[in-house]
């Protein structure tokens, strides 16, 4: 989608309004299939069955078999509609065909419309039950919600995230915020003003790149308000935002920071429940999309007159701010690209989320045990990133190695799963 | 038989495409009304969604072995990668896992499922075309995939 956006930024052209809507309609249903699997597949096994469980039955396997088969049913339903959806509208969920500069490349009927319509509803549903279950496995349990709230999980950063005209959340289109770990606002700026406020640091040991705020500096891999380390996620989106958009996601919203204690919130373990909130604003605001009965209008594309030269869309990808940047010559042919993705912006934080949990978790009384790993891994999967995310993989592994030294230097334990 | 062949891949990723591509060769060759063809990208919870309602299916997609030749080809089961449960990327499930949710909650997943991997050397270059012995292998696993059909039809 940001691709989209950046194509019509390059050919100098603005949708109208049934392709915005339509595009908007499968951005919320590419927000659900995402969220659902997130949720269910890689956040809920720690909860649900436990941080320290035994790692056969911590997946989603073990989920259904503690909260009912008929859950899975209903996860794998709704991540299917919202893919059937995404599908309809442009010709295929995963790598879709059907944004174009100034629109869509095809309008849809009335029975579409229904058919989303009717999926839509189900999917508010769905979102209320999975939010009600983070309520009554997660929130309901002291050592959970402590494990949430407690320091080894939490880290002050600048967060950043896009909001509307009213400063409410928008995954489509709006003006980029930044807040500083007090929740001030310290800036506000149209994707194509990226560069005056984002800049990125290399380390010789990493080939990704370490994006910051440009006016506060790199500081080094250090926390509060003197560091220009920011991070985007679905917090990063609630905290930047004034609220959500649509009803029954501001009445989570709210009862979110409530519980938390305020704005912004920290704890990194509540991306998780951020991304619920998400969920349901997605549904929220799906529904009303698919209610609007513009988005049936045949006029679904502008056709570009300008000549093409430059551009940069930006959206929320769920897992956070995604900019594409494009420089094309007077053909349209791409002469260059510039893409900050939503893990990129998050690696700085990454790294230290990571450090903290293992100096957190690694006490010199206390045993080590395999769960540690999981729990180090916790701190960066709540990121939800893409750097070890291959095309596909059969067997698939994700390899994790924790090395404990001692005062000395000295290795005296080492931790590992799936290394080569 | 309700067939599905699906050939899993990234068809611009050099080798990683050599699924895609049995898939399309095959594809070109196969008539029959209860044989599908397909290709994808795609991978965890999203397979499950490709599977559901054939009563067979086959599956292709390139694989790398500690000690594997590139161009040889396993025909291999489910079974071979339950070992593994645990999470293949912070994004989804792996395959194994994918495939028991689909048993579980009584999804109609095919009865048989055949995997066919073949061994790639290169998946980090830009590229539509597989490397040599890759694409040697490509003809000789089109027709261990047509005799396996003949034998079963």
């Amino acid at each position: 989608m940001a691709s989209c956006k950046a194509t019509d930024a390059v050919f100098h052209v603005d949708p109208p309004p049934a392709g915005k809507k339509l595009r908007e309609a499968f951005y919320c249903a590419h927000y659900i299939h995402s969220h659902i699997a997130h949720f269910y597949a890689l956040a809920a096994p720690d909860f649900v069955m436990g941080p320290t469980s035994d790692p056969a039955q911590r997946n989603i396997l073990g989920v259904i078999s503690k909260v009912g088969l008929q859950i899975g049913g209903e996860v794998i339903k709704h991540r299917a509609y919202a893919q059937s959806i995404q599908a309809s509208i442009a010709g295929k969920a995963t790598h879709p065909v059907g944004g174009v500069p100034g629109g869509m490349s095809k309008p849809i009927t009335e029975e579409q419309r229904k058919d989303f319509e009717e999926k839509a509803k189900s999917c508010v549903e769905f979102s209320k039950f999975s939010l009600k279950l983070f309520n009554d496995v997660v929130l309901s349990n002291k050592d959970y919600l402590n494990l949430i709230t407690g320091p080894i999980y939490t880290m002050k950063s600048y967060y950043m995230g896009m909001v509307d005209s009213n400063n409410k959340v928008n995954f489509y289109e709006g003006d980029i915020r930044v807040v500083d770990p007090e929740g001030k606002e310290v800036a506000k700026f149209k994707p194509a003003q990226y560069l005056e406020y984002i800049a990125e640091h290399t380390e010789p040991w990493s080939y990704l790149k370490f994006p910051f705020l440009k006016k506060v500096g790199w500081k080094g891999f250090v926390e509060g308000k003197d560091s220009g380390i920011y991070r985007v996620s679905p917090l990063a989106r609630l905290n930047v935002a004034d609220g959500m958009a649509t009803p029954l996601a501001q009445a989570e919203y709210d009862k979110l920071f409530k519980t938390l204690g305020g704005k912004p919130a920290h704890a990194t373990l509540a991306f998780h429940w951020a991304r619920l909130v998400e969920l349901l604003y997605a549904s929220e605001r799906l529904l009303e999309l698919c209610k609007d009965k513009e988005i049936t209008d045949p006029k679904v594309r502008t056709i570009p007159t300008a000549t093409p030269d430059e551009g940069v869309g930006i959206v929320e990808a769920p897992r956070g701010t995604l900019i594409h940047h494009y420089q094309t010559d007077k053909n349209g042919i791409l002469t260059k690209a510039n893409l900050i993705v939503a893990t990129a912006h998050n690696y700085p934080a990454m790294q230290m989320s990571i450090k903290k949990a293992a100096q957190g978790l690694i006490k010199k009384t206390k045993d080590v045990q395999e769960g540690l790993l999981n729990m180090v891994e916790m701190a960066f999967r709540a990121y939800d990133p893409c750097s070890a995310c291959a095309t596909h993989t059969l067997p698939g592994q994700m390899p994790l190695e924790v090395v404990i030294y001692n005062s000395r230097g000295e290795v005296i334990e080492t931790l590992s799963q799936n290394l080569r | 038989m309700k067939t599905l062949i699906l050939g899993l891949g990234n068809p611009i990723l050099s080798d990683d495409g050599v699924g895609n591509r049995i898939a399309q060769e095959l594809g070109n060759r196969i008539s029959s009304q209860d044989i599908t063809v397909e290709e994808t990208s795609m991978s965890g919870l999203s397979l499950l969604d490709l599977l559901v309602g054939y009563d067979r299916a086959i599956i292709v997609d390139a694989i790398q072995t500690t000690n594997g030749k590139a161009g040889q080809i396993y025909r291999l089961t489910p079974e071979a990668f339950n070992d593994t449960r645990h999470a293949s990327s912070p994004h989804d499930v792996n395959f194994a896992t994918a495939l028991e949710l689909g048993h579980r909650i009584g999804m109609p997943m095919p009865g048989q499922i055949t995997i066919y991997a073949v061994e790639v050397a290169d998946t980090s270059n830009f590229s539509e075309k597989c490397t040599p012995k890759v694409r040697k292998a490509i003809p000789k696993c089109v027709n261990m995939i047509l005799s396996e059909l003949n034998e079963n039809h």
